[in-house]
Formats: C-alpha cells, structure tokens, sequence
C-alpha cells in the first residue's frame, strides 16, 4: 500500500461512525428522559395520589415536592425563639446605619449605664465597646419584641425604632476595645483554656472558641465576648441555664450553659474577661 | 527535547513537593482524629490543615503532574519540539504564583473552607483567586497539547494520532469543559462575595455550577493513570497493547460521560428535581464503561506479555510478568485498589445507599483509596519510568521503588478499608474530632487507630519516593535509550476521523449539557430562589 492511498481517509467508514455514535449516545439519553422524567414519576405518583401532570412538574422541579410522596402538612408552624431574621433588607439596614445619629442616641439614653464609649459602668451592665453590630442589632430588636427581657432594657428597645437599633449598634461596634491584659491572661487554668479551644466532648461541649473567637465564628449575631464584664457572662450563663433566657437561636447557649459547672461558669467569664490569647 | 526535560522536571517537582508537605499533614491529621491524638490540636488548625492537605493534593499535585507529563507526551510521543515553549513556561509561573497566592491565606487561617467551594462560607478573596491562577496555567496548557496535535496532524495527514497524545488532548479539552462551571461560579458568585460586594449568594446555583466540574475534576486526575495503563504497562510488561482502537474509544467516553454526571453529588439536595437526578444516575452508570473496558484491554495486554514469557496455562501468566518492573509491580496493586475503589464508587452512585453513605466517612475513604490509592501509584509509576529519560540517569537498584510502590499499597489498603468501614457505620465526615467516650463511638476507636498505622505508612513511602527520585538526580550510571511507549498487537494504519479527533464529540459533550445542566441552571433565573448569607472565615 502506497503512503498516499494510506492518507486518503475513508469516507463512507467516518459517516457510519459519525450516525451511529450520535444515535448511541443521544438515545442513551433520551432513554433517560423518558424514564426518569415520564415513566417514573407517573408511576411513583399514582402510588403517592398525585396526577400524572403533577408528578412530571415535580420530577422536573418546575413545582416542588417529590413525585413519590404527598406535600407534607404545615399546618403547626413553629413558635420562633426570635423574631430577627437575617434578610437582605435588615442586612442593608445595618449596612446603612448612622453613627453620628447612633452617637446622639447614646448620649441622650444608652450613655447612663453602658457610657458614652461603651465602657459600662457598674458590673452588671455589658460593655458595648467594639461589640459586633449584628448582636446589638439582634438583643435590642429581641427586648422590643419580647423574645428578651429587662426591667429597663424592654421598655427602652420599644421606644427605638429599627434604623435607630441599627445605628445605636453601629455607634458602639466602631468604638475600639480595650487591650487584653497580659498578667491576667497567663492566669487561665489549663481545664479552661481546654474548655475554650477544644471543648468537652465527653460532655457534648463544643469549644466555646467555635464562635466566640477574634473574627466570626458562628453565625453573624454571635456576640464578641473579650474583655466583657466577667459579673456580667456569669450571669447570663446562669439565666441561659435555668431557662430565664431563651433567645438563643436552636437553644444553643442553653443547651451548653446547663452543662457548665459553676466553677466553669467563673473561669470561662475570667477567661473572656481577660480578653483572648 | 532539549529544556524540555527542565520544563517537565519544574512540574514534576512542584507537584510532588505539594505532595510531600500534603502526606505530612494528612497523617497529622489521621493522628487527630484518632483515640490517640485526642485534644491535640484545635479544630481551627485541624480545618487549616485538612484545606491545606486538599488543595495541595488535589489542585497542585495533579494540575503541574498533569501539565509536566502533558509537555513531555507531546515531545516523546509526537517525536517533534514542543510549539510554544514560552507559552508553557508563563503557564506554570503563573500556575505557580496561584499557589503562592492561595497558601498564604490558608497558613493565615483565612482560607479553612476545606478545598471544595460550598458558599455560603467563604475563605479569603486571594484562596480563590490563587486557585484561578492555577486554572489559567492550566488553560494555557490545554491551549498547547490542541495546537500540538493540530499541527502533527497537519503534518501527518490521515495518519493516526499516538494514542498517548490522543488521550492527553482528549483530556485537554475535558479539563476546558470542566473548569467552565467552577469558572463561573468563582468569578461571578464566591469571588464577588469574597470581596465583600455582595453579602448573599445563592447557595443552591452555587452548588449545582461546582457539581458540573465535581466529577470530571477526578477523571481529569485520572487519565494520566489510564495513559500509563494503555501506552506504557503493556511494552514495560514486554507485551503488546491488545487494542488501540478500545483505547481511543476509552478517552472518548470519558470525555462524554464524565460532564454530564456530577449531580450525583447532588443527591441530597434539595434544589433540583427528581428526574434530573435520575437522569445523571444513568448516565454516571456510563462512566464504569470506558474503566470496564480499560481493565479488559489491559488485562488481555498483559496476558500477551504473561504467555510471550512463556507463561502456561489459565492463571500461569500472570506469576510469568515482570513484576519486579515498577511500571508493572504498580498496575497490578492500583488494579486491585481500582477493583475495591471502584465497587465502592458504584454505591455511592445509587441513590437510596448514597443517602445512607452520604455524610460519611465512608466518601472520604473512597476518593482516598481510588485517588490517592490507584490513581497516584500510577503518577509514581510514570515517574519512574520517565525519570531516567529526564535526568540522563540510571537507577543504581529498582529494590527501593518497589519497596515504595508496596507501601503505598499497604498503607493505602490499611487506611482505607477501615475508614470505608467506619463510614458504614456513621462515622461523619468533615469534622475535627470524636468523643471517644461515647459508648456508640468508642467502637471505632480501634478502627481508626488501624486507618492511622496505615497513613505513617503512606507517610513512609512518600518520603521514600521524593528521596528514591533526588537519588537517580545524583547517581553515575547513564541511562540508556529505550522505548517509551507500547505498539498495539495491530498498529492503527488508518482510524475513523471520528477515532482521531473531537469535534464530533465536542458536539454531543454540548447536546448533552444542555439536555442534564440547562434547565437545572436556566431555573435559577427563571425563578431566583432565597440567598443565604455569606459566611466568611476571618
């Protein structure tokens, strides 16, 4: 065989190749179709009571629901903890906040307990300074509609409107913390510091440092809880304890307060309050 | 093939250095998850390094082995200088500066999203767009194997294409089919959120455009192994290949049926319907063809090659195959971790044992033992064979490659199988420790520690094959000239223009994207469902 009649590609063999590979792999898939989005559902659910139109429009995902089972009920809707919602509207109402009205705000209201910079004044008030926006925003909408409550707190959060929630919070998120103390954070016991970064798994402890770190942890209305009041941390882990408190979202707090010992209570409110390693 | 030997070895190394650190840090990590490495570590430094280990094993190993061995097939096999050498140098220091980019925000701690891009948690904008880096070295190199083959075929008309070089462009043009849906859903939702100009992102879209490129990505690190089943275990067994045509028509299938499958790993969610999902399960069922396929072509190979020694009788030729040769010593264990891998692979696939399986340690096992376990071995087999024609050198003694190829083996068998069985067993996934105390967990504790001896014997045998490879570098003996690649039993004289090039299959790759991903995606817009939002790791 010459090089040239070798070169000259064989036709009538490509065409054959070309149809058949074609008819292989679109009828393949057209089998599928067939199967998976009429065949299927149809039978699936007549099983389920649905008709055949609905079952289609739900294997396909043009309505929701599974073709195979009935729409389950919701008829108990469930009782919220909190009314807060992270939408993309109370989002851009944080964003948009403003610290020069949240300033006024505070001298004319907060500035009696939490002070004008966010550095409380007596132990059983939080410092406000350089906490994040989110979790101001989240505790002051929560007095206002009850899921939290204060004997002064409720009463001066239904007086706010929201956009003055929003800037109030953004007015102490900008105010800067104070420097951890050295000498205090070398005193932290080995069982708490265990506790923070690692956790109790023998108790169904997660570490406290999964969301309460420099930078987020958690989900965005996790509060910072460096160089807080430490009276102030063993008293809400009390309250999340007994049940008083009930606005954490999944009884998170809850659940992990109830398991803390008292000791650990007033190490872990120490170690936070010393501020982080 | 002058300078391309350095622009294969530059690769080379940077891919099995990621390699080395990624084995340090995945036993690290065997250790923490185990009884015995309770309370060592924090969860954040463990996530670090389960990221780091990922992305080093999973974007930089195989994209520069891939690349390197890329560079190399298009010289050897098409026996003519590389066309656009420059271009394949910027290529790899920009690949190399995307990984300089994405390891500092994970060694800072701002890039612990593991190496799979699930928003809404998102690392730092530099972890992303250092990873895009990569992608676009990689681009420019599918750009240079096409033109490669393009202009041989130019040269060379009706003649068939190497099955080596074949198969490299046909993994080519997969890996540009596969980086679109990663592509878009980095540049136009992860990267954006990362920045911080959005502050939601549609977690549900996101999701589906990483599962277009989640299952290919894995056949885009397998080919090359496939490459070395095809064109080098059979003349490294003394044999021939029995079918070149079974081996384009392999290539071919995989760039088909890898794409239009990845909602397999969608399963378990909730934003598309049924239907779709049944519709990628079959064609997923497809992609065990061109393996089956694979295992009986290379088999029949070295049956020749088992009775050509003078092998006898129905199971003879096998204890007749030179399996003191590294390139066969490593198919046969990555045969045996295919065979396991591979019927674990299968079900994961169906739906009803995948909702079991699913969140469990049971995935993990599985992409180590068909990942890390067959495919790998087969990196380490190619280097082998190659490294003498890079470095001009021989090896003084074959014993320390097999003695490392056998501790991948038994490590990997060991790590693996009682993960897999940890799995079954719910055993999750993705998490940094276990309370040993439980009375249900305690009973894996004794499982896991096994999985750890087995990873400080993958650790050992890493070590070995970075030192085996600095060794030849250093050794006197020159190697001698020698054949790369097998002849088939009968040497293609003319192939089918279907069997040697991918227009046509180009086209059915779009009609069956469309037919699996476009009303899954197009329903995004149509009808644009909750965002969540961003998450970012700081």
């Amino acid at each position: 065989m010459s090089d040239d009649t070798r070169h000259s590609e064989p036709n009538v063999l490509d065409q054959s190749w070309r149809t058949w590979s074609a008819v292989a792999v679109v009828g393949i898939m057209l089998s599928g179709i067939l199967l998976g989005a009429l065949i299927i559902p149809i039978v699936q659910g007549r099983g389920a009571g649905l008709d055949a139109y609905t079952a289609i429009c739900r294997a396909l995902g043009i309505i929701p629901g599974s073709p195979a089972q009935p729409q389950p009920s919701d008829r108990t809707p469930p009782t919220p903890v909190s009314q807060v919602i992270w939408t993309p509207d109370v989002l851009q109402i944080l964003a948009r906040a403003d610290v020069r009205r949240g300033h006024e705000k505070v001298q004319e209201v907060c500035v009696s307990c939490h002070g004008e910079t966010g550095v409380s004044i007596a132990p059983d008030f939080p410092h406000l300074a350089g906490q994040s926006g989110a979790a101001i925003y989240k505790q002051l909408y929560d007095y206002r509609t009850g899921s939290r409550s204060h004997p002064q707190m409720t009463d001066i959060a239904k007086a706010l409107d929201e956009s003055v929630i929003a800037d109030v919070a953004a007015y102490y998120a900008g105010q800067p913390q104070r420097n951890p103390n050295p000498v205090t954070l070398a005193e932290a016991p080995a069982a708490i510091v265990q506790l923070v970064e690692l956790g109790d798994p023998k108790r169904n402890i997660p570490p406290c440092a999964a969301c309460h770190r420099a930078g987020s942890g958690g989900p965005i209305e996790t509060p910072v809880l460096a160089e807080q009041r430490q009276e102030y941390i063993v008293l809400q882990l009390k309250l999340y304890a007994s049940g008083e408190r009930r606005n954490d979202v999944y009884a998170r707090m809850r659940t992990i307060a109830a398991k803390l010992t008292p000791a650990e209570i007033d190490g872990l409110a120490a170690y936070y309050r010393a501020g982080f390693r | 093939m002058r300078n391309v030997e350095r622009l294969c070895l530059a690769h080379f190394w940077v891919a099995f250095a990621a390699f080395v650190v990624a084995a340090v840090l995945g036993t690290w990590q065997m250790w923490v998850r185990s009884p015995l490495g309770a309370n060592v570590g924090t969860p954040g430094q463990y996530f670090m390094s389960v990221t780091a280990h990922g992305v080093s094993m999973a974007y930089v190993l195989t994209t520069f082995f891939i690349m390197g061995f890329g560079y190399f097939v298009a010289v050897t096999a098409l026996n003519r200088p590389l066309p656009g050498k420059a271009w394949a140098w910027a290529a790899f220091w920009i690949a190399l500066l995307g990984v300089v980019v994405t390891v500092i925000p994970i060694a800072t701690g701002q890039g612990s999203v593991l190496f799979t891009f699930y928003p809404p948690l998102t690392a730092s904008a530099w972890f992303y767009i250092g990873l895009v880096l990569v992608v676009v070295g990689s681009w420019i190199w599918c750009v240079l194997m096409i033109v490669a083959m393009a202009a041989w075929k130019r040269d060379n008309p009706g003649r068939p294409v190497p099955l080596a070089m074949f198969a490299t462009v046909a993994n080519a043009v997969m890996w540009l089919w596969t980086t679109i849906g990663v592509a878009v859903e980095l540049l136009f939702q992860v990267i954006p959120a990362a920045l911080g100009l959005v502050q939601t992102i549609d977690v549900g879209l996101a999701r589906t455009l990483f599962s277009w490129t989640l299952h290919a990505i894995v056949y885009f690190w397998l080919i090359p192994a496939y490459i070395a089943f095809y064109t080098m275990v059979p003349r490294a067994a003394g044999g021939r290949l029995y079918s070149d045509t079974m081996g384009r028509l392999t290539f071919i299938l995989f760039l088909i049926y890898s794409l239009p499958v990845g909602m397999h790993h969608l399963l378990m969610d909730p934003e598309h319907g049924n239907a779709t999902k049944f519709i990628q399960v079959l064609l997923t069922a497809f992609v065990s063809v061109p393996t089956l396929l694979t295992i009986f072509t290379i088999t029949a190979s070295l049956e020749i090659a088992g009775r050509l020694r003078g092998g006898r009788g129905l199971f003879g030729w096998i204890a007749a195959l030179p399996w003191d040769r590294p390139m066969v010593l490593a198919t046969g264990l990555g045969f045996v971790m295919l065979g396991f891998g591979g019927f674990g692979g299968l079900i994961n696939m169906g739906y009803g044992m995948n909702a079991m399986v699913h969140n469990t340690a049971w995935v993990t096992a599985h992409f180590h033992l068909i990942f890390g376990g067959s495919v790998v071995i087969m990196y380490f087999a190619i280097a082998y064979d190659i490294w003498p024609r890079l470095t001009g050198r021989e090896y003084a003694s074959l014993a320390p490659l097999r003695l490392q190829l056998w501790l991948w083996f038994l490590g990997m068998m060991i790590m693996t199988l009682p993960w897999h069985w940890v799995g079954l067993q719910g055993q999750w996934r993705r998490v940094a420790n276990f309370n040993y105390a439980d009375p249900i967990i305690a009973g894996w504790g004794p499982w896991v520690i096994v999985s750890l001896a087995g990873g400080a014997i993958l650790l050992i045998s890493a070590i070995l094959f970075a030192a085996n490879l600095l060794m030849l570098h250093r050794n006197r003996a020159l190697a001698l000239p020698r054949p790369l690649y097998a002849l088939a039993v009968h040497p293609p004289q003319r192939v089918p223009a279907a069997l040697n090039g991918f227009g046509l299959w180009n086209v059915l790759v779009l009609v069956l994207m469309l037919a699996a991903y476009g009303y899954p995606i197009a329903q995004f817009l149509i009808e644009p469902s909750p965002t969540a939002i961003v998450h970012r790791v700081r």
